[in-house]
């Protein structure tokens, strides 16, 4: 097990990351990533911040407990891409 | 053990009784520790105990399937079980464990029934508080179902402050995001929110209350309707 920090990037600039201290431990960076996509999938659904215009800008950058950057995940990837071209 | 004397004990509702009323409840209460997540009143199961925080507070929480979330807070303003067992029931779906450790008079079920049974002004007290109860569930209705999660954070970090000494709260963001309903990384940013603005500062495991008067703005209307109530109610205000 590892653990790994959810990070979310609302807007650029360091005033625009909110950092999270605590972290949750996962098998693998694959299971960290399915964990920020269903988080990415509720708030988008079903929660409003005053300061958050639209989910679709903000990205979750995972790090690991060296506090290194191991992955961003766009809120966007929620999104299933189009099937049409 | 001492009996409690009432110029000494800091629940408001023990305070705002009477000296005949609180001399019917006196002999019955006894002073207990508290840990933190310790059940107080588990659901469903006949409630035994009731109490009555002197220092610290507690969580009335609902499970379904999308989890547990928090529906009200009781603290030293508070009686815990009071709600159903003055409205008749023996039992609560609902579970009620603390969230802040501390101290609180406990006093059979027996025995405050007896209590009430003799006063009935000690009765309608209790059922003021209930009223206030009320008024408190629906206000966290109404945030939940119109409000933005950092301003639903700011209330709940003014209920909690309402309820201790000093202004550190010891939280965790994932313990937290149980008590608001919401994703772990949604409190993250809540937290970053009010920060930004010097209301609280956050600290693993901790947050200090900053500028209360302006989290109260934050606020809004989700905070302050029930508190007043209990002002007009219990307290004469």
């Amino acid at each position: 097990m590892a653990r790994f920090f959810f990070n979310v990037r609302h807007r650029p600039g360091p005033e625009g990351l909110a950092v999270d201290p605590e972290g949750e431990e996962f098998a693998d960076l694959n299971a960290a990533r399915e964990r920020a996509l269903s988080q990415a999938r509720i708030m988008v659904a079903r929660e409003r911040h005053t300061f958050i215009r639209d989910w679709m800008g903000c990205a979750f950058e995972i790090m690991d407990e060296g506090g290194q950057p191991v992955l961003t995940v766009p809120f966007s990837d929620t999104v299933p891409e189009s099937d049409f071209d | 053990m001492s009996q409690a004397q009432h110029s000494s004990i800091r629940n408001r509702l023990l305070k705002a009784l009477s000296q005949d009323d609180f001399a019917l409840l006196q002999p019955h209460l006894q002073l207990i520790t508290t840990e933190l997540r310790q059940p107080l009143i588990p659901s469903n199961t006949p409630v035994k105990q009731l109490f009555f925080p002197e220092v610290g507070f507690s969580s009335i929480t609902t499970q379904g399937s999308g989890g547990r979330v928090e529906t009200g807070l009781i603290g030293r303003e508070g009686l815990i079980g009071a709600w159903p067992i003055l409205l008749g029931s023996d039992r609560t779906p609902h579970d009620q464990f603390v969230q802040n450790a501390g101290e609180m008079l406990v006093i059979t079920t027996e025995a405050l029934c007896a209590a009430i049974s003799r006063s009935a002004s000690l009765h309608k007290l209790l059922l003021r508080f209930i009223q206030v109860q009320i008024t408190q569930t629906s206000q966290t209705a109404y945030v939940n179902a119109s409000q933005t999660i950092d301003v639903r954070l700011a209330r709940w970090l003014l209920m909690c402050h309402d309820r201790i000494d000093g202004d550190d709260i010891r939280i965790t963001h994932d313990f937290l995001s149980l008590m608001l309903g919401t994703q772990r990384s949604s409190t993250t940013l809540a937290v970053q929110a009010l920060e930004g603005h010097r209301l609280i500062k956050a600290q693993r495991g901790k947050i200090t209350i900053l500028d209360r008067e302006t989290m109260e703005q934050v606020a809004d209307d989700g905070y302050g309707l029930p508190e007043a109530e209990y002002a007009r109610l219990i307290e004469g205000a």
